[in-house]
């Protein structure tokens, strides 16, 4: 039986392209000072660390979490990297728990960033491999093809990518920490954006960002004593599979479909839609929001687009997705996942701000990564599970 | 990023081989802390940042190695300073700002309690031991980087502390 673990203390950066004013250092820094100030702790306080970023190569500096040991205080301290990716920033929060589910360590602190603008992301992640076939597409060249084989099998209409794409995007506005405030989408300029790998519109694509997002998580005995807003971790879940294989479905993985199942048992989730109050999805390209929608289980197998024409997925429908904007609106890769698992942390904490969603109980944060192959789920609740 | 036409081998046994070079533009964001150092450098000035047990850190720490504390307190160190370590460089390579044999060396800078890794023009490596007192050569065109001390150079016998 696993101790009881829970997210006291949430802090991220604002999140923009170029913090050209900070070393990768001082960004985590920024996001791990204020996660400490909302869990009235200071770096003292703190028993272990777990650190996650996307691929070295994006910056170029390998086994950065060496390097960070003094803006983390690690010294002395365990500290715990891990890499999965684009889900990285999910797992990281979950092998977070683990240390305190474990009953090892009593205050974690975890942090996922990304300097984008140090690196190219887009073509570090690209390697024209010998012998393969030189494709130089790029992440939204690599999703295209799965997009449009779900277009294909849904009969989903054209224009559902830009539905997201304008909820994602409005949505950031409410967020102050959010990359991208553009309040003007309407679904008429978003079907004119410029076309950049078929079916994905520009405006259905994410930014590239600098950014981090750092949690303190407590067991069961320091989370009761905090006197601030806490959410309590119900169920997390990790699987993986490969790239490439016979009889993959790349639309919606196995990996992704078993990830959820498990999440779903053991958070003593029967029926996602209704159970859950605020999704955090990773939805790097809009047309990804449907997509997980069915994977996951909210909604039946090729009806996820509906969701988004009838407005199920708006702040205010049945089932709010990405109210922070999501990774739409802000891409600091590394931190990405985090930020998804914290977002849902926070709609339960009721600390969300203008993104609030009322009385939220249960918050579903979700993250994958590389070819849609690493998956990282939780669910986290006011009560104690 | 490399790309283009692959050059494949095929060795002996029939086995492929082919070159993957890989190369991006990579960028530096070095914050307010080396920043100012970096400045510093600029206008011939060697400064570091004082941690919470009182050691003065050059090139500075941005967080205290002890208590993670983001450090403001700045301390003025000297240009000259002791070898505490060093190894020869016989064949210097593209980059280097010496481009004759010099030495590596970590240097002890008076004032400073970590020490900088730099090169020292010293001509021989029979002329050289721990603990000799060396001093800094600027750069004629100072840059903004740790290679506005183009080097440092062995300091007059006379006023040395080796023994």
């Amino acid at each position: 039986m696993a101790e009881r673990c829970a997210v006291i203390g949430v802090g991220q950066t604002h999140h923009t392209s170029c913090r050209a004013d900070v070393s990768i250092a001082g960004l985590v820094r920024e996001a791990v000072d204020r996660a400490l100030v909302s869990a009235h702790m200071t770096m003292a306080d703190i028993d272990a660390i777990v650190i996650g970023k996307a691929p070295d190569m994006l910056e170029g500096v390998m086994m950065p979490e060496l390097w960070l040991v003094d803006a983390l205080a690690a010294a002395g301290k365990p500290v715990f990297r891990v890499h999965t990716a684009g889900s990285v920033g999910g797992s990281t929060a979950i092998v977070a728990a683990q240390h305190v589910m474990s009953g090892v360590h009593k205050r974690v602190l975890t942090v996922g960033f990304e300097k984008q603008s140090d690196g190219n992301a887009m073509w570090a992640l690209s390697v024209p491999m010998p012998f393969g076939m030189p494709v130089h597409a790029g992440a939204g060249g690599y999703f295209s093809p799965i997009i449009r084989s779900y277009i294909k099998r849904s009969g989903a209409p054209a224009h559902i990518g830009c539905m997201v794409a304008v909820k994602d995007r409005t949505n950031a506005c409410k967020n102050p920490y959010a990359h991208l405030h553009e309040p003007d989408w309407t679904l008429e300029k978003a079907m004119a954006s410029p076309m950049l790998w078929d079916p994905v519109r520009m405006v259905e694509t994410c930014p590239s960002s600098d950014g981090a997002m750092a949690l303190v998580l407590a067991s069961e005995d320091v989370a009761d004593a905090h006197t601030g807003p806490k959410a309590w971790v119900h169920a997390t879940a990790m699987r993986s599979e490969p790239t490439a294989f016979a009889g993959r479905n790349q639309v919606s993985p196995k990996a992704s479909e078993d990830c959820a199942a498990d999440l779903w048992r053991k958070a003593g989730i029967t029926s996602p839609i209704d159970e859950i109050d605020a999704v955090e999805m990773y939805v790097p390209f809009a047309w990804f929001e449907p997509m997980w929608l069915e994977s996951l289980g909210f909604a039946p197998k090729d009806q996820g687009w509906r969701y988004v024409e009838d407005g199920v997925t708006e702040m205010t429908g049945r089932l709010p997705v990405n109210c922070s904007g999501g990774v739409l609106s802000s891409n600091p890769i590394g931190a990405s996942g985090m930020l998804r698992f914290g977002e849902a942390a926070m709609q339960v904490m009721g600390i969300a701000g203008e993104h609030q969603v009322d009385s939220v109980r249960k918050a579903f944060g979700h993250a994958y990564g590389g070819g849609s192959q690493f998956f990282a789920m939780w669910v986290v609740g006011a009560n104690k599970p | 990023m490399s790309g283009g036409t692959t050059e494949y081998t095929i060795v002996e046994d029939g086995s492929f081989t082919a070159p993957l070079e890989l190369s991006y533009p990579y960028k530096r964001t070095v914050g307010p802390v080396l920043s100012r150092f970096l400045t510093g450098l600029r206008d011939h000035r060697i400064e570091g940042t004082v941690g919470s047990d009182g050691r003065v850190h050059v090139p500075p720490a941005e967080f205290d190695p002890v208590t993670g504390a983001a450090l403001t307190e700045w301390a003025p160190v000297a240009s000259t300073g002791t070898i505490v370590t060093w190894s020869w460089q016989p064949s210097p390579v593209e980059g280097n700002t010496l481009q004759h044999p010099f030495a590596w060396a970590l240097i002890a800078l008076d004032g400073a309690d970590t020490n900088l890794l730099h090169a020292i023009d010293a001509g021989s490596p029979e002329v050289l031991s721990t603990g000799m007192r060396v001093q800094a050569r600027w750069a004629a065109e100072p840059s903004g980087s740790i290679s506005d001390i183009e080097c440092f150079e062995l300091a007059e016998r006379a006023t040395g502390a080796a023994s």
